[in-house]
Order: C-alpha cells, then sequence, then structure tokens
C-alpha cells in the first residue's frame, strides 16, 4: 500500500503542472457598466445566458425579510414587450430551460438552450433589465406562490432547513447576516407594490450587473449583439452598500431546538470564516475538505464509520447556498449532521474537538493534502463543465472581484497551499469560542 | 468612487439604438449532434458502450446490474438495496476506508443506485486515472467482502435514513402512491420497514450478489475525455476474467389497472400544507406510446410554460412548484400530478388539478402548445447531453430498458410525427384518475372536509 501511496503522489504532481484548463475569457464594460464576460467553448452545441444583479438577500430592506426573492418572482411577471409567463414560453418553446435565484449577495436569472438560439435569449433579458412591467394583481399573486414556496420548503419540511436558516440567523450579529432569508411570511404579505418598482429602479441597473454568456457561441457575433440590445440601457445611480461587517464572536454559542415534524434528531454548527481575500482562505477550503469533503474525510470517518453515532454527514463553505467563491461579505464553514437516537448533540461535538485538536497539534499527513488538492481540481472541474456552472463562476468573479479571469488562477492558489498553513487556519478558526451549534431534537410526541 | 464615474458617463452616453418589441426571429432548427457510441462485448457478456465528450479531463462510468429493488422483497425485504449498498464499503482486498481513499487519490466518486429495474455503479474520476477508476470499479463489482461489521452499520443506518425520509411529505406520498397504483407487484415496493432490515444477513447479501451482480447481467457505460482503445484495454484487463453465470430467470407478471378511484389520505398532523399526488397505472418504456405520453405529459405540466404551472400557480397562486411525471420502467410504468399546497385551499387544487387531466382527454392540445412541446423535447436532450454524467445516464437507459439502439438518432424523427390526436389518445389512456388514485399528505382534521366531495377516503395513519 505504501508504495502504491507514493506512485499516486507522483501522478498527481504531474496533473497538477501537466494538464491544466484554460477557460477562455472575453471580459469588458459597456459605457452604461454593464460587465460583459463572453467564453466560447464548443463541447457540446449549447450556451447559457446569466445575467447577475449585485444584490441578495444580505442586503434586503430591514422590515422586508424574504423581499429579495419576491422581487425575483416578479422579475418572470413581464416586462416592456413580454408579458407575464411569456419570458418561460419563449425560452421553452426554443429548446430551453431557464431559471432565477436568490442567494447572499446576487440575484441571477439565466437560461440554457440550443448555441444558435442566444440571440433571443439577449433580447428577453435586456427587455427585463430595461423595463419591469408589475401589477397589484401580479403581485398578489407572487406573495402567494412566494409563501407557498416558504411552506414548502421550510415551514412543511422536518429540519426546516436549520442548518443555514437558523445558523446563520444565530451565528451572527449584525442584522444584514443574521436575519431570516428566506422571510417571514409576515414580510412577504407586508411588501407593497411601489416598494417592488423601488427596489428594481435601486439595483437593477446595468452598472450594477454582470452578463456572462457561455457555450458553443463567437465572441465577436455576441459582441454585436450584446452591444444591440444593452447598449443604451440607461445606468443609474446605485447606493453605498451597507456595512455588513460582522463583529468578532467571542463565545461559543449552543442552542437547542425542538422539531415537530422530524423523527431523528439533528446537529448543525457553524464557524465564521476569514477572508475571501485573505492568505488564509485557499488553506481553508482545503481543511474543510480534508475534515469532511467526502467519504475518507476525518468527520466522516469518525463519526459515522468510526463511533456509529452519527447517519450521514455533510457540510462546507456556503453550504447550501453556493461555492467558495460566489459571495462577497462574511461567511461560515457548516457541518451538518443526521444522527441516531440515543446520542446526543454534545457528544458529536466533544468527537469533532478532538479531531480539531489533533490537527491543531499535529497537523493534516502530506498524503491528506496533496489528495485534498486533486480532490478540488476535481470538484472545480465538475462546477466548470457545464455551460452554466461556467457562467456562474465567470458572473460571480466579474460582479464581485471584476476579474472573470480568476477562474484560471483558483487551481494555481489551491496548489500553493503548505502543511504549515492547513494547521495555522485549524488553530486560529476551529475553535469553539468561534463557533455556533444547534442540537435539533424531535419533540416528544404525546402518547396515542 | 467607482460608482461617480458612471454617473459622469451617464451623461455622455446616447442611446444608440431603440429598445425591440419583438423577439428576434428564431433560426431554422439544426440537427442534434448525436454522441459517437461504440459497442463492444466482452467474451462474459458483459456489454460495454464508450462515447466521448471532452467537457472537462474527467471520465465518467456506470456499471449497471438488472437487478430492482423488489427483486426478492417478499422473501428478503430490502436485500437488494442492502447489497448495493454495501458495495462501496469493502471488498476482499480493500476495506471501507482504503477503498475511499483511493478514490480520494484520484479525484474520484463512486455512488450505488438501486431503483425498481436496476442497481447501478456511478463512478467517477479525473481521466488521468482511469486505470485506477477501472481497477477500483472491477474489484467493487466482482469481490464485494460484506464484512459483519459493515453490514451491521448499514443496517443501522439505512433504518435510520428511512424512518429520516417518512418524516418528509414527498417521501410518503410516492410510496403511498406506488402502492396504491402497483398493488401486488414489485414495483409497489419501496422501502423495507425497519424491523424487517435487521433480519438481513451476511450471507444473504454475499448469495445474492454471487447471483445477480455478473457479467451477462451486466452493462458498462462509459463516457468522458479519454481514448477509448486505452479504456477499452482498462475495461478488460478489470472485467475480462470475470466469470459469466447463469441468470434467474426474470419475473414477468404485469400490475393491473385499478377499477376505480381511490383517495388515500396519509394524515400527519402539524403539516401547514397539503402534498397531493394524483397517478394511474400507465406502461412499460419500450411501450410505442412513449413519445405520445412523454409529450402529453411536458403540455400538462412537464415544463414551467404548462397547463398546470399557468393555472394552479401563476392564475390562482395554490402553490409554488407544480409537475407532473412518467416513470417508465422495463415492465411497467405510472403517471402522476403532483402539487404541495396551504391547507385552505386543499379541495380547490385538487379540482384543478383533475380539470386540467381530463382536459387533455376530451379535447386536442393546440398546434402552438404541440410545437412548443416538441421543440421543448428536442432542446431538453441536448442540454442533457452537455454534461458527462447526463448522457450517461441517456445512454443507459438504452440498454437498461432494452431500446433501440438509434434511439437517440431517432428521437426527433418520432417527435415530429406527433399529431394532437396522438397526445389526446395517450392522455385518454393513461391520464385516467378514474381508475387511479388521489395521495393526500397532510393534516387529516384541518382538510378533510374539502377532501370528502371526490370520494371514499382511506385514511392511512403516517
Amino acid at each position: 500500500m505504501r508504495l502504491r501511496m507514493l506512485l499516486f503522489c507522483a501522478a498527481v504532481s504531474a496533473v497538477a503542472i501537466g494538464k491544466p484548463i484554460t477557460v477562455p475569457v472575453v471580459y469588458y464594460r459597456l459605457p452604461n457598466g454593464l460587465k460583459v464576460v463572453i467564453s466560447e467553448s464548443h463541447a457540446a452545441p449549447t450556451v447559457t445566458v446569466a445575467v447577475y444583479y449585485g444584490v441578495g438577500f444580505r442586503v434586503e430592506p430591514k422590515g422586508r425579510t424574504g423581499f429579495a426573492h419576491l422581487f425575483e418572482h416578479m422579475m418572470f411577471q413581464g416586462s416592456a414587450n413580454v408579458k407575464k409567463m411569456e419570458h418561460a414560453k419563449i425560452v421553452e418553446s426554443n429548446g430551453g430551460n431557464l431559471n432565477g435565484s436568490t442567494r447572499l449577495d446576487f440575484t441571477n436569472y439565466y437560461e440554457t438552450l440550443p448555441s444558435d438560439r442566444v440571440e433571443t435569449a439577449l433580447w428577453l433579458e435586456s427587455d427585463r433589465m430595461r423595463s419591469l412591467d408589475v401589477s397589484e394583481e401580479n403581485l398578489k399573486n407572487q406573495k402567494n406562490v412566494v409563501s407557498e414556496e416558504v411552506r414548502v420548503n421550510v415551514l412543511n419540511q422536518p429540519y426546516a432547513l436549520f442548518e443555514w436558516l437558523d445558523i446563520w440567523q444565530n451565528a451572527n450579529q449584525n442584522w444584514f447576516n443574521a436575519h431570516n432569508f428566506y422571510g417571514d411570511l409576515r414580510d412577504i404579505e407586508a411588501a407593497k407594490l411601489d416598494e417592488v418598482r423601488q427596489f428594481f429602479k435601486t439595483y437593477y441597473a446595468p452598472n450594477n450587473a454582470a452578463l456572462a454568456i457561455a457555450g458553443d457561441v463567437n465572441p465577436d457575433a455576441v459582441r454585436a449583439m450584446v452591444e444591440k440590445y444593452f447598449g443604451d440601457i440607461p445606468l443609474q445611480s446605485v447606493p453605498e452598500r451597507p456595512d455588513v461587517s460582522e463583529p468578532q464572536q467571542t463565545k461559543e454559542i449552543r442552542l437547542k431546538q425542538t422539531d415537530k415534524l422530524a423523527s431523528v434528531p439533528a446537529l448543525a454548527l457553524g464557524y465564521h470564516l476569514p477572508d475571501q481575500n485573505s492568505a488564509d482562505y485557499a488553506p481553508m477550503v482545503l481543511l474543510d475538505l480534508i475534515l469532511q469533503g467526502d467519504e475518507s474525510s476525518r468527520f466522516y470517518q469518525r463519526l459515522v464509520k468510526e463511533k456509529a453515532i452519527s447517519i450521514d454527514w455533510s457540510g462546507g463553505i456556503n453550504f447550501e447556498l453556493g461555492n467558495e467563491f460566489d459571495y462577497d461579505g462574511p461567511m461560515l464553514l457548516v457541518s451538518r449532521t443526521t444522527y441516531k437516537p440515543g446520542h446526543s448533540g454534545d457528544e458529536i461535538l466533544k468527537e469533532v474537538d478532538a479531531i480539531v485538536l489533533q490537527v491543531q497539534q499535529q497537523g493534516v499527513t502530506k498524503k491528506e493534502l496533496t489528495d485534498a488538492k486533486v480532490r478540488f481540481r476535481s470538484n472545480f472541474y465538475d462546477q466548470l463543465e457545464s455551460t452554466m456552472g461556467k457562467a456562474h463562476l465567470l458572473a460571480t468573479f466579474a460582479l464581485f472581484h471584476d476579474d472573470p479571469a480568476q477562474i484560471n488562477k483558483v487551481l494555481d492558489t489551491i496548489d500553493a497551499v503548505t502543511l504549515d498553513q492547513v494547521q495555522s487556519v485549524a488553530r486560529k478558526y476551529l475553535v469553539p469560542e468561534n463557533r455556533t451549534a444547534i442540537d435539533r431534537v424531535p419533540e416528544k410526541k404525546e402518547a396515542k | 468612487m467607482r460608482r461617480f464615474a458612471h454617473a459622469l458617463l451617464l451623461a455622455l452616453c446616447v442611446p444608440a439604438f431603440g429598445e425591440q418589441k419583438t423577439p428576434p426571429p428564431p433560426s431554422p432548427p439544426r440537427p442534434i449532434p448525436w454522441p459517437a457510441v461504440t459497442e463492444k462485448k466482452l467474451d462474459n457478456g458483459l456489454t460495454v458502450v464508450m462515447a466521448p465528450l471532452a467537457s472537462v479531463p474527467k471520465i465518467t462510468t456506470e456499471l449497471t446490474f438488472l437487478a430492482g429493488r423488489g427483486t426478492e422483497y417478499r422473501t428478503h425485504p430490502g436485500v437488494a438495496q442492502l447489497a448495493g449498498r454495501v458495495l462501496t464499503e469493502g471488498t476482499n482486498g480493500r476495506t471501507s476506508r482504503q477503498l475511499k481513499e483511493e478514490l480520494r487519490a484520484i479525484g474520484g466518486s463512486m455512488s450505488v443506485s438501486v431503483d425498481d429495474d436496476a442497481t447501478t455503479i456511478t463512478a467517477s474520476a479525473l481521466s488521468e486515472f482511469s486505470p485506477q477508476l477501472f481497477d477500483l470499479l472491477g474489484d467493487v463489482a466482482r469481490h464485494p467482502a460484506y464484512a459483519k461489521s459493515e453490514v451491521a452499520l448499514a443496517r443501522s443506518n439505512f433504518a435510520s435514513e428511512i424512518e429520516e425520509e417518512r418524516s418528509t411529505p414527498d417521501f410518503v406520498a410516492e410510496e403511498q402512491l406506488d402502492k396504491a397504483i402497483f398493488g401486488r407487484h414489485p414495483y409497489a415496493f419501496v422501502v423495507p420497514e425497519p424491523t424487517e432490515i435487521e433480519k438481513v444477513t451476511p450471507e444473504q447479501l454475499k448469495a445474492f450478489a454471487a447471483a445477480r451482480y455478473v457479467p451477462n447481467n451486466a452493462h458498462l457505460i462509459v463516457v468522458g475525455d479519454f481514448d477509448p482503445a486505452a479504456v477499452y484495454n482498462q475495461a478488460q484487463k478489470a472485467f475480462g476474467s470475470w466469470e459469466r453465470r447463469p441468470l434467474a430467470a426474470e419475473a414477468t407478471s404485469l400490475p393491473t389497472r385499478r377499477d376505480k378511484r381511490q383517495i388515500y389520505f396519509v394524515d400527519r398532523p402539524s403539516s401547514v400544507q397539503s402534498t397531493i399526488a394524483i397517478g394511474a397505472l400507465a406502461m412499460p418504456r419500450q411501450s410505442p406510446d412513449y413519445m405520445s405520453l412523454r409529450t402529453a405529459h411536458m403540455i400538462y405540466g412537464g415544463a414551467f410554460y404548462s397547463r398546470l404551472t399557468l393555472n394552479i400557480r401563476e392564475a390562482k397562486g395554490y402553490t409554488y412548484s407544480p409537475y407532473s411525471q412518467v416513470n417508465l420502467r422495463r415492465r411497467s410504468g405510472s403517471f402522476s400530478a403532483n402539487a404541495a399546497v396551504r391547507n385552505e385551499v386543499t379541495g380547490p387544487t385538487i379540482l384543478e388539478m383533475l380539470y386540467e387531466l381530463d382536459r387533455m382527454r376530451v379535447a386536442p392540445v393546440t398546434k402552438e402548445e404541440l410545437d412548443a412541446a416538441k421543440t421543448y423535447s428536442i432542446g431538453g436532450l441536448s442540454l442533457e447531453l452537455e454534461s458527462q454524467a447526463g448522457m450517461a445516464s441517456r445512454i443507459n437507459s438504452i440498454y437498461t430498458y432494452d431500446l433501440a439502439r438509434d434511439f437517440l438518432q431517432m428521437f426527433q424523427t418520432r417527435l415530429d410525427a406527433l399529431t394532437p390526436d396522438d397526445i389526446q389518445k395517450a392522455a385518454a389512456k393513461y391520464f385516467d384518475t378514474y381508475r387511479g388514485a388521489i395521495v393526500v399528505v397532510g393534516d387529516y382534521g384541518q382538510v378533510k372536509d374539502q377532501i370528502a366531495p371526490f370520494g371514499d377516503v382511506v385514511v392511512v395513519k403516517h
């Protein structure tokens, strides 16, 4: 076995140096401030057109939790030349699929289509960036739809997404990081048409957006289309971003919740992470993989296999919301586990602390680090595979860093991480004072 | 500061073009470039299918055995699912942990799924490591250890997972609907009871694997960025010496259609929504009605711009994500329409779902609807083929369901031939809820008065 491992290591470094992928990136700005990224690839005859607006649920208006997401729904209710539901009709009858989503720091709208239909998608997106046509009736309808979305994904589910909704609300102190991101039903109900129009005017400006086109296209041809459809959309003044920074946590937070719908207990925990631009970030990304990146990882092996307390183990950076790069502000490293009745969340935290202590004292092994780099590379390629995955990374790098070409530097940054750095970030960040944990147990059913 | 600069630009920027009021004219439809598939058969009967797709430098494989979760379910419920589950927990030469560490070292993943007809090991890795991937895949498929401790752990975790899944309304609705539609047929079996799992022994799992995980009962799909000659050699090395075995005959019984509609209510107190599933028996995947039923489903509830979404979401605001699904298998299949709605509108939603189903049965769809559904289907297929996993799964279905090898190539031709009359006939036949079932998972005390008008209700304890 040992010899085999050595051979693997040799092969790994050959991969790291030998076969990098380079994603073609054409990047520029229109005079109205719209960031445009075009990436040509011809593996499949498809294209994704994606518009990312620089506003997410983190900075939605106070007293209006869930508003950024409700607004996202209104973007499908019609614009000057596209009636309610016509957007979906046009995309699907051209052989494409579509969606939109609201995340911490952006809201995106995208369609993937056969690549000869790229112009149709650009026209559609330009129409709703230019104009939004909403009515009282449509707002009432979408308040209902969004309330059902909250019920189906949160209120009628066991655990109610506590691993992000509740962990974020309890781990953070700044309202922008600590409110109910999916939204309180009363806040959703209270939203007004004027507020919808104002939100559009405030944030949905070309100078607050990135447009990514990835796939089987000719960049020059696409560039002319972008100019044609987006060139004359006027820029707007966008307000300064509020202060979203988070004060240093100084004391561990532990909570217990009961769950009416669950039948098996679960635990979620979150640690505050270093800033994405700091030197500690890449080592943290690899440490996350070593601790919980797959079934060989330290948390999984100890809790699921050796101790047999946990039934499953999952987690990560920007867990259930995105990836290591697609956000702009304070972030948590989260773990979630469902565990066997008869055990307790405290038992799991004790094991977590023992595993972390070992890393803090002895570091991780050379092989673990090498393998984590391979694991990262493999996962990263998975993201680059679809035109949507690529468009997503390009748009968020453009939006948050004004530099989509970072997509081609990620692997080098990860490959440069050392054993000492991994040990050092374990000492700095994986401490109980930096952690919030919620133990969620089934409510005792009354005897029937 | 940057924003200030833009504000300055605003004054200088003169619109060069006016807004365009209509969508750009569509380009003529173009043929889809189908994957270049090579099919070979090893001497032991294993079918090896390779399709290059250089989307990223990775390789994806699916090794499928025709042994579904209902296999032996009457004598040993759960044996097929446990046998599949423990496959990746160690071989005669590797412990579970070694296996997972070796996968990690090649950027690999390996998982096993067991559905109605098949057990599939899906594995992927970076292209550079394809020899190691085949080595691991061959070892897992041919030499599973079924160690006592691993079987015990898997049994216990499987039982807890079932308990957990049964706390989610979607799973409960699906399980109840399958029981209602398939009756005493093996397709009615979804998961075993936790008490039954405890009885499955390592010996039973070994016997199951020896009888079912054999090359002449399997096909291997390989998609990705690779050299076909080299990969074929690796497959031969991993599987060539695997001995064929006589196969137990596949059960051929067929489920029968219900003779009348039945409502099942699964009482889940504290629910703030009713999770509704309305379904009926359909037909096997090989049926010539496949294209017409699939298209009827697209128009009814298989797309975002579909009748079901337009009605109960966009017009009425009852629900977030209504949908229909067609689940066709080797011997039979089902159709269902689904929605989760707030308690107060449970009755009105069922009324609209049934109305839209019957509307498909009594009146033809419009040409515009049909044309849109055709383009959506063909586009959807090319999007599926964009990724290695999507392509592998699409090719796999050809072998799992014994479809014509030119299924993909003929897809568009057969789609183009469909008329509104074909769609109506398929709907009339398969959207027949008068001989189907309505399942509602929710708080019975809160919504029972809304259910009563639809007929007799069997209340099932959650």
